[in-house]
C-alpha cells in the first residue's frame, strides 16, 4: 500500500490524544489546587 | 494535538500532526517518502523556550504599548489590543523565523496548542460561576444540536456535490460542525480517513479559524450584540478551541465564559458524532478491505467509544467552575479573591502559549495541495454557520443575564 493511501488508524491518535488530554486537565486541576492552597500567588506569577 | 508525533514525519504538515502515529504505537506499514526528523529533547526544550519567551513578550507589549503609546494616534487603539492579537501575531512571526533558520519543524514537539489551551480551559472553569454554566447549559445544549446538524448535513451535502470523497466529506463536515482540528482527528479515527485528507483539513480549520478570531467580535460589536449573544455566536461558529478562546478573549471576558461553555459543549458531543460516523461508515461506506472490516462499529461498545472520544478537560472545567462556587459562598471574599486572582494570571498565561503556538504550529504547504474543492466547501459552510449560528444566538441567549 502507497503511503498517501495508508489509511488513519483510530488508536493510533487516540492513545496518545487521550493521554494529553487526561495530562491537561491534571495539570489545569492541580495548578488551581496550588493557587488556592496559597502556594502560587499573583505575586509570583510574572 | 500531537505536536511530539509530527516531526517523525517531514512530509506532513504541521496541522496535521494529531494523525501521526503516537509513540509506542505500532509504525506505519509503508515506508516514509522523506527521511525522518526525530523530535530530540534538546530541541524540544528549545522550542518550548521559543514558546515561552514569545508568550513573556505578549504580556509586556500588553503592559507596555497602551502606555508608551498613550497622547499618540496609535494610544486608543493600543487601549483595545487584547493579548490574543499579540500572541497570534508573534505566533506568526515566529513561524516565519523558524521556517527561515529550518529549525522549526525539529522544535514542532513544544508548539502544543491543544495541550495549553486545555490547561487554560479547565483554569477558565475557575473564574465561571457554576450557575452561570447550569443556566447557559440548556441553550448551548439545544445550540450545539442544531448547529451541528445543520452544519454537518449542509457540508455533507455540498462536499457530495462537488464529487468529494466519502471520507474526506466526513473529516469536512465533522471538522465545520463541531471542534476543528480535534473533531477532524476523531473523524479520521472513525471513518480510516487518508492522512492527507487529515492533513489538508486540519490545516483549512486553522485558516479559516485566524481571521474570525478578529472578524467575529468586530462583527458582534458592529452589529450591538449583548455579551451572551456575542459568546454564544463565537462558539458556536469558529471552528477550534483554541480559537473559540482568542475569540472570546478579544470580545470580552463575559462573551469569554458564554463562549467557552458553548464550545465545551460541542467539545462533549464529539463523541456521539464519532460513534454516529462509525456507524455509518460500517454500515454504508467502508470498503471492502480486510483492515476496513476489522475497524467495524461492533468492535466496542458504544458508550465506550463515547467516553474515548469525550474530552477529558471538560470534567476539569467543571470541577474547577464548582469548586470556585462552592468556595465562594463558604470563603471570605478577602480569602479567595487573591487565589482566584493567581488562577486567572495562570489561565491568561496558558491560554497566551496556545495562541502562541496557533502561529507557530502552523503550516499553509497543504493547503495548496489540497485543491479548490475543499476550500470551496470551508467558505460555503462556514457561511452557513456564521447565519444559522447567529440566528441561534439570537434566539437561545438573546434574555441571558449575567
Amino acid at each position: 500500500m502507497e503511503h498517501s493511501e495508508r489509511p488513519e488508524y483510530p488508536d493510533d491518535h487516540k492513545r496518545f490524544s487521550l493521554n494529553e488530554d487526561w495530562a491537561a486537565t491534571i495539570v489545569g486541576l492541580v495548578l488551581f489546587l496550588a493557587c488556592l492552597l496559597g502556594l502560587l500567588t499573583p505575586e509570583l506569577i510574572p | 494535538m500531537s505536536a511530539a508525533d509530527r516531526t517523525a514525519d517531514e512530509t506532513v504538515p504541521a496541522a496535521a500532526a494529531p494523525a501521526a502515529p503516537a509513540p509506542g504505537s505500532p509504525a506505519p506499514p509503508a515506508p516514509e517518502p522523506a527521511p525522518p526528523t526525530k523530535a530530540s529533547p534538546a530541541w524540544t526544550l528549545a522550542g518550548l523556550a521559543v514558546v515561552v519567551l514569545l508568550a513573556w513578550l505578549v504580556s509586556v507589549l500588553t503592559d507596555q504599548v497602551p502606555e508608551l503609546t498613550a497622547g499618540t494616534w496609535f494610544g486608543n487603539i493600543a487601549e483595545s489590543i487584547e493579548y490574543p492579537v499579540y500572541a497570534i501575531a508573534l505566533g506568526f512571526a515566529g513561524n516565519t523565523v523558524l521556517s527561515a533558520t529550518g529549525v522549526r519543524r525539529r522544535m514542532a514537539a513544544a508548539f502544543r496548542t491543544e495541550f495549553f489551551i486545555k490547561i487554560g480551559l479547565v483554569l477558565l472553569g475557575a473564574t465561571v460561576n457554576f450557575a452561570i454554566v447550569v443556566r447557559a447549559a440548556g441553550p448551548a445544549v439545544l445550540q450545539a444540536v442544531l448547529l451541528i446538524t445543520v452544519v454537518f448535513l449542509f457540508t455533507w451535502w455540498f462536499a457530495g456535490l462537488l464529487g468529494l470523497d466519502d471520507k474526506l466529506r466526513a473529516l469536512l463536515a465533522t471538522a465545520l460542525s463541531i471542534c476543528g482540528v480535534s473533531a477532524a482527528v476523531a473523524a479520521a479515527g472513525a471513518v480510516e480517513a487518508k492522512k492527507e485528507q487529515l492533513a489538508y483539513t486540519a490545516t483549512l480549520v486553522i485558516v479559516f479559524a485566524v481571521p474570525s478570531i478578529f472578524l467575529l467580535p468586530w462583527l458582534a460589536n458592529l452589529m450591538g450584540l449583548s455579551p451572551a449573544v456575542t459568546g454564544a455566536w463565537i462558539g458556536g461558529n469558529i471552528d477550534t478551541t483554541a480559537a473559540v478562546t482568542a475569540a472570546g478573549a478579544v470580545a470580552g471576558e463575559q462573551p469569554l465564559q458564554i463562549a467557552s461553555i458553548v464550545k465545551v459543549t460541542q467539545n462533549a458531543l464529539l463523541g456521539v458524532v464519532a460513534v454516529l460516523l462509525s456507524l455509518y461508515f460500517s454500515l454504508r461506506v467502508a470498503s471492502s478491505a480486510p483492515a476496513e472490516q476489522g475497524r467495524r462499529f461492533g468492535d466496542r461498545s458504544t458508550l465506550a467509544v463515547i467516553w474515548s472520544r469525550f474530552p477529558k478537560f471538560v470534567l476539569g472545567f467543571l470541577l474547577a467552575s464548582v469548586v470556585a462556587t462552592v468556595l465562594a459562598e463558604s470563603l471570605p471574599e478577602a480569602v479567595l479573591e487573591p487565589r482566584l486572582d493567581a488562577a486567572k494570571e495562570l489561565q491568561t498565561w496558558a491560554l497566551t502559549l496556545a495562541f502562541v503556538a496557533i502561529g507557530l504550529e502552523f503550516n499553509a504547504s497543504s493547503v495548496r495541495e489540497a485543491g479548490w474543492k475543499p476550500i470551496l466547501v470551508f467558505a460555503a459552510a462556514t457561511l452557513v454557520n456564521l447565519v444559522v449560528g447567529l440566528g441561534l444566538a439570537v434566539l437561545l441567549f438573546r434574555g441571558f443575564t449575567f
